[in-house]
């Protein structure tokens, strides 16, 4: 299968698959190398990873984060990223798992 | 007067250039007037009418009053008939008067300063024509008004908002244009950043957090868990990377006390870090070595209440103290000192106390290098009582790998050169702050001895030699630095303020040895107040052709004969730099920064002190500064 779509599909635990742009999401190094064509990983023929930490709610926001990290690459001065208090801890936990 | 003026409809006399501004403007002063003659009329009125009793001092002059006021209702009633008549035929004399305007000018400033009063009187008898003059004005609050957006008939107020072609608007109207103004002022605002928040954002910039494009997801997440410090209630099983991360964002926002701690405290863990403990008392240290008897790591800065009963409770639970980092603990007294070490000494490994006043002194030292022999790393700064006596008792710590120094009583540098003989060979860190009077025969002593050093600091110092650095890295020994601070190594001499004949400290040629040695691995070098480092020098050492691969942050402060073509250089021989420091270095204009490089100090005057490089390559921002050199 051709492994290099532009599109990779992230998947949480609780079922919910989110498709993201291949460049947005490679910003994480975890994902990034589960992904690497040439590693030998199933998530890299499919495309998919499933992420058995996260649930679908971060994950939402994760998606998020990636592109407006990808958005805002070369700017200076960027506005943060607002995302609501209580999901802070869990997000504050997936981003530490997924080095972004 | 106001015959000439009745008498002369059609023919304009001169005006005056405030008289056409305020024309203009849609300002009348003869129709403010009226209005408000009127007003007060009214009201006058009105008041006649309610009450005809004592409050009237003058019954008669009031009723001449309401007369005049009838009169003047009636003759206003004219007037707007008239106004509405005319409204045309005065828009074509505003144009003719203005074209006019030159020639009619001066000479109705004479006319005017002739008689002053003049002016005065007009605004009574104002006639129709001339108020016709001017396009339709402001209706007086209490008037109905036909909305210039909805079209919805309302009463006028004096906050009436006017639309954007004039007219007024109806209240909810006026609400809603409000708003969609304010919204666009703030988007305005937020793109510029103004005040504290512009100053936060240069903060964070020199603190390197914000390196250009977004931050860090994580990064996001603890700034708004220290946000709202107040509500949490427990962090769960966060890493401990993590945790301490959040714990040196509560300790610098001053939010690290009895209520907040306890998030930091777990039995799981083996480290305590609280870079602000000021807020800390007796209870709170109990509590912290209750819940982690595991502690290895006890980190603790600003501990101005940590008291003996703390430390010997400490002894008491904590039975695995490897790591002991203090700062500012000063009510801990002699006697604890010593019970510290005789007790808990054996698995030391890591000691940094600083700023210390009262109660460490030699004698203590003699205790920790006598009970402490498994010591690998030690830092002892700004401890008052500690003299000469402490660094030669230092020197029989077996162990030591680290060592930082910065002492503030005179030691001498037999001292010194002792304690590399004897020390050297197992240093991977030697850090020497603000020796003054080290020599040269200290940097012999390090290239004789040292050949495991990583890091090397030489600072504040005004007596090594530009040929005794250069001896150093000539056929040293040593594996290549990684990190090198030999800042502000200069002499400082009013009488001769260029400086002696032969470069004390870091010079030319000491700087192009250092080079030479550790180029390959170097990554932080700060050579800031070497002044005596010549531009051929830097040219030679950041010619773009050599080539220093982990190079990440360089000071070049104060160095003022680096130039731009310097700083060209750099960018071009360090390709993983991150950050460049160059304050006072006057030559250094017009820089265009590369992608991931922050160039901060260079000065001019409305730039921001950090210049960022967006998204251009090495070789562009050099090709562009060439142009705009040429």
């Amino acid at each position: 299968m051709a492994s290099s779509s532009d599109y990779v599909t992230l998947v949480s635990n609780d079922g919910f698959s989110f498709v993201v742009q291949r460049s947005a999401a490679c910003i994480s190094p975890v994902i990034k190398r589960m992904l690497d064509p040439k590693g030998a990983f199933m998530e890299a023929r499919d495309n998919t990873c499933t992420l058995q930490n996260i649930n679908g709610m971060v994950l939402e926001k994760v998606c998020e984060y990636v592109y407006y990290h990808e958005k805002h690459k070369d700017a200076r001065d960027v506005p943060d990223m607002d995302f609501p208090t209580e999901l802070c801890l869990e997000l504050l936990m997936a981003s530490d798992y997924l080095n972004i | 007067m106001s015959s000439r003026r009745n008498g002369a409809r059609n023919i304009r006399g001169p005006q005056s250039a405030l008289t056409d501004f305020l024309a203009a403007n849609n300002i009348s002063a003869a129709q403010i007037r009226t209005d408000y003659d009127r007003r007060r009329q009214q009201t006058a009125q009105d008041a006649t009418n309610a009450g005809e009793g004592p409050s009237n001092a003058t019954p008669e002059q009031d009723d001449d009053e309401a007369l005049a006021a009838a009169a003047q209702a009636e003759e206003d009633e004219k007037k707007t008939k008239k106004r509405k008549r005319t409204e045309e035929d005065a828009i074509d004399k505003i144009k003719k008067a203005k074209s006019s305007k030159g020639g009619s000018k001066a000479k109705g400033k004479k006319g005017k300063k002739g008689d002053p009063d003049d002016d005065d009187d007009d605004d009574a008898d104002f006639d129709g024509d001339d108020l016709g003059m001017y396009k339709k004005s402001r209706p007086a609050p209490g008037q109905f008004e036909h909305c210039d957006i909805c079209n919805k008939r309302f009463t006028v107020t004096p906050y009436s908002k006017e639309g954007p072609d004039g007219g007024l608007l109806c209240t909810p109207c006026g609400k809603e244009l409000k708003k969609d103004l304010k919204k666009e002022q703030r988007a305005t605002t937020k793109a510029v950043g103004t005040g504290r928040k512009r100053r936060k954002v240069e903060s964070e910039k020199l603190d390197g957090i914000a390196v250009g494009g977004a931050k860090s997801l994580s990064q996001l997440c603890i700034q708004k868990v220290a946000q709202h410090h107040d509500d949490i209630e427990e962090l769960g099983d966060l890493p401990q990377s993590v945790l301490e991360r959040l714990s040196e964002i509560f300790s610098k926002k001053r939010v690290m006390k009895s209520k907040t701690l306890p998030l930091f405290l777990r039995p799981d863990l083996d480290s305590v870090i609280v870079h602000d403990a000021a807020y800390l008392e007796e209870e709170d240290y109990r509590q912290m070595f209750a819940v982690v008897p595991n502690l290895r790591k006890l980190v603790l800065s600003n501990a101005c209440q940590l008291k003996d009963g703390a430390i010997d409770y400490m002894l008491e639970r904590c039975h695995n103290v490897r790591h002991i980092q203090l700062y500012a603990a000063n009510l801990i007294n002699e006697g604890m000192w010593h019970r510290l070490f005789r007790e808990a000494g054996a698995r030391l490994e890591v000691l940094k106390l600083t700023w210390l006043d009262a109660a460490f002194e030699d004698l203590v030292v003699r205790d920790l290098v006598q009970y402490c022999p498994n010591l690998e790393r030690l830092k002892l700064k700004l401890c008052r009582r500690l003299g000469q006596d402490a660094v030669v008792t230092i020197s029989d710590l077996p162990a030591l790998k680290h060592l930082s120094l910065q002492i503030s009583q005179d030691v001498s540098t037999e001292t010194l050169v002792n304690l590399v003989q004897k020390r050297g060979s197992g240093l991977q860190t030697l850090s020497l702050e603000k020796f003054l009077d080290a020599d040269d025969s200290l940097l012999e002593a390090i290239h004789d001895n040292c050949t495991q050093l990583s890091k090397l600091r030489l600072c504040e110092n005004d007596t090594y030699t530009d040929a005794g650095f250069t001896s150093l890295f000539t056929e040293w020994n040593n594996t290549p630095l990684s990190f090198v601070d030999f800042n502000s190594t200069r002499d400082v001499d009013n009488n001769n303020p260029t400086g002696p004949e032969d470069a004390i400290g870091l010079a030319s040629s000491g700087f192009r040895a250092l080079m030479a040695h550790s180029g390959e691995t170097l990554r932080h070098l700060d050579i800031s107040s070497c002044r005596h480092i010549e531009l051929p020098a830097f040219m030679d050492v950041f010619n773009g052709a050599e080539n220093y691969p982990a190079l990440e942050y360089i000071n070049i402060s104060f160095c003022n004969r680096a130039d731009t073509s310097v700083v060209a250089g750099i960018f071009k021989s360090c390709p993983a730099l991150k950050q460049l420091v160059a304050f006072g270095c006057f030559d250094v204009q017009d820089v265009v920064v590369p992608r991931n490089v922050a160039l901060i100090g260079v000065p001019r005057a409305q730039d921001a002190i950090e210049q960022f490089g967006v998204g251009i390559g090495v070789e562009e921002a050099i090709s562009r500064m060439v142009e705009m050199a040429a």
